[in-house]
């Protein structure tokens, strides 16, 4: 997907290779990748670790931000550690030290904030602190050299937009959000049902074999103007269908059905707010050529599926990175970075890590909207 | 032996080189939080005014807690950098016993007890004894207790008279066998240089001592609105 925008993003000398440094630790996974920004797509990610927290949280059925804290904090060293030495590369070879810098759980986010900061300023080289949405967004690029300008869906845990990506820090967010992110929205209803955590293939594994019109589930702001996503309403919808079911426990056919009906009822309700935003994106932004998705959530086959059929109707390529790229990694922290280097782009030490952190500031506030988990 | 100590675990940000007793360099703040903001560019401007380079330095000391948790990860996690960055080794210090030191210092003998405010109801302590010639040594592992509790607490370690000190010794007035008070605002890094200088890192590693668990509450039938087996 040749195109006047894309990379490779030069070297300030052409000789030498630009390492990258990416660092992730906003939520529940501690990741460490070196990117060489210069190499071909195919070529950039030299070496990636990720440790998932998942058993630590498991019982509690969601992210403690505290244990997620600490957990950060005991495997960050060895991570990093693994990935240079992977990568066969020194601090003094890198170009540039990442960390995503927010949004996300804070307590996460300043650990690898200050262990990047800390190796940027023993080498004296550039420390960039990374949007994780920014990370997302830019994905596609690290894995197919995606033009600008394209868009996206970024679904996940803790965010569900629709954001219009112009360039390196340029997004114009058509939608958000009102109150429930879609992953967390998986994650409620799958602890309703009692399918365990994480809530998505969860609640995907068991909507396997169930009927997905057994129970009549509202599709949140379907055919509404506007981008935006709404989801508390559909899980308080499966919670009421689960109290007016006879006393006793659920049976493994009505969990599938309960999981079966939510599913169609989320992929239905995503899918129509997309709908929407293709055709004013092919109208507003006629160059683009292409539908992205990326955050955990792009792991739903259904949801995959849907998209795949809709990138096809209306015209645009349908890109979905690597799945291992969807979910939370340092790899595209790393590269984000690196398009950021290529533009001159660098934070100071005294950086302060961001809980929050809108990708297009300029959006309007969605009515509702707090989710604070990256 | 050289030296790089920090400390973001209290009310403050403390950076300094150390060389064999004497301080070559040293910035402070008082802050109660902006660690992370704060704590590299002061220790790139330590490192400067001190005129020395990485490879000149023997050691990294950093306060380990208990403290706040953001704070002590904050100092921690700078920690981790500089050793990949560096390769030095960092050796980690209670907040508690480089409280005790400082008292010791300033020549306090017997029974110190060290109170450290943990920001909630309660404190965290650990009770030191100072031999004639300043020598320390624990007389119990920290822990964390009520006010109420430490009248009590100092009873069970068979403490009749004892001096308090850390930055919490306000919240123990009028407990009659702490004799005496010496309250300190902050850890001062060139005493955590000193104590770091006699260990190694495999002895004082830097593993944080939270005391406190994360405050979390596992979820009843994990958060399952129809258990799959009925209670009674």
């Amino acid at each position: 997907m040749a195109s006047p925008n894309s990379m490779s993003l030069a070297s300030p000398d052409a000789m030498t290779p630009c390492y990258i440094l990416g660092i992730e630790s906003s939520c529940d996974e501690t990741a460490a990748a070196v990117v060489r920004a210069d190499a071909p797509c195919g070529e950039r990610v030299v070496s990636e670790v990720v440790l998932s927290q998942l058993e630590d949280h498991r019982p509690y059925g969601g992210v403690v931000p505290e244990i997620a804290a600490r957990a950060h904090l005991s495997a960050l060293q060895a991570l990093v550690a693994e990935a240079m030495q992977r990568a066969g590369v020194g601090y003094g070879d890198l170009s540039a030290v990442a960390a995503t810098g927010g949004p996300g759980l804070i307590g996460g986010v300043i650990v690898g904030v200050m262990a990047a900061k800390a190796i940027a300023m023993v080498h004296d080289k550039p420390f960039l602190a990374v949007n994780h949405l920014e990370g997302h967004a830019l994905t596609p690029r690290l894995s197919h050299d995606v033009p600008f300008p394209y868009l996206l869906l970024l679904v996940s845990g803790g965010h569900c937009q629709l954001l219009v990506v112009e360039g390196v820090g340029q997004f114009r967010r058509l939608g958000t959000t009102i109150d429930d992110a879609a992953g967390e929205a998986f994650d409620k209803v799958a602890k309703m049902i009692g399918l365990g955590y994480p809530g998505g293939p969860a609640v995907q594994a068991a909507a396997v074999g169930g009927d997905p019109r057994r129970f009549d589930l509202p599709r949140p702001l379907k055919g509404r103007p506007g981008f935006d996503f709404s989801f508390s309403g559909l899980k308080a919808a499966v919670r009421r269908s689960i109290e007016q079911m006879p006393p006793g426990p659920l049976s493994a056919q009505d969990k599938s059905d309960l999981a079966a009906s939510f599913q169609a009822a989320l992929v239905d309700s995503t899918l129509d707010r997309v709908r929407r935003a293709v055709r004013h994106f092919r109208a507003n932004w006629p160059q683009g050529t292409a539908l992205v998705v990326a955050g955990g959530v792009a792991a739903n086959a259904p949801l995959r599926a849907e998209l795949t059929t809709l990138a096809a109707r209306e015209g645009l390529d349908f890109v979905a990175p690597p799945l291992k790229w969807c979910t939370d990694n340092a790899a595209m922290i790393a590269w984000a970075a690196a398009e950021r280097l290529a533009l001159g782009q660098s934070d100071p030490l005294d950086f302060k890590p961001r809980p929050r952190w809108p990708l297009d500031p300029d959006a309007p506030k969605a009515r509702g909207a707090g989710a604070v988990k990256a | 032996m050289r030296i790089l100590a920090f400390d973001t675990a209290g009310n403050g940000c403390s950076v300094c080189l150390w060389q064999d007793g004497q301080t070559l360099a040293l910035r402070t703040l008082s802050m109660s939080h902006g660690q992370a903001e704060q704590l590299i560019p002061m220790i790139a401007a330590v490192r400067e005014d001190s005129g020395l380079d990485w490879q000149d330095l023997d050691a990294i000391a950093v306060t380990i807690g208990p403290g706040s948790f953001t704070g002590l990860r904050v100092g921690l996690a700078a920690a981790q950098g500089l050793t990949l960055a560096t390769g030095l080794p960092v050796i980690g210090i209670t907040t508690l016993e480089a409280y005790a030191r400082q008292a010791a210092n300033a020549g306090y003998r017997g029974a110190i007890l060290v109170a450290v405010d943990a920001r909630r109801d309660d404190l965290y302590l650990q009770p030191f004894h100072a031999d004639d010639t300043g020598g320390l040594r624990p007389l119990a592992a920290p822990l964390a207790a009520p006010v109420e509790q430490v009248a009590p607490l100092l009873a069970d370690w068979g403490i009749t008279t004892a001096t308090v000190t850390g930055d919490a010794t306000a919240l123990l007035d009028g407990i009659a066998a702490l004799t005496a008070s010496h309250p300190q605002a902050a850890v001062d890094p060139a005493c955590l240089a000193g104590l770091a200088a006699g260990r190694s890192a495999a002895e004082a590693p830097a593993i944080p001592l939270y005391i406190r668990p994360p405050d979390a509450a596992i979820p009843q039938n994990g958060g399952q609105l129809r258990p799959d087996v009925p209670h009674d």
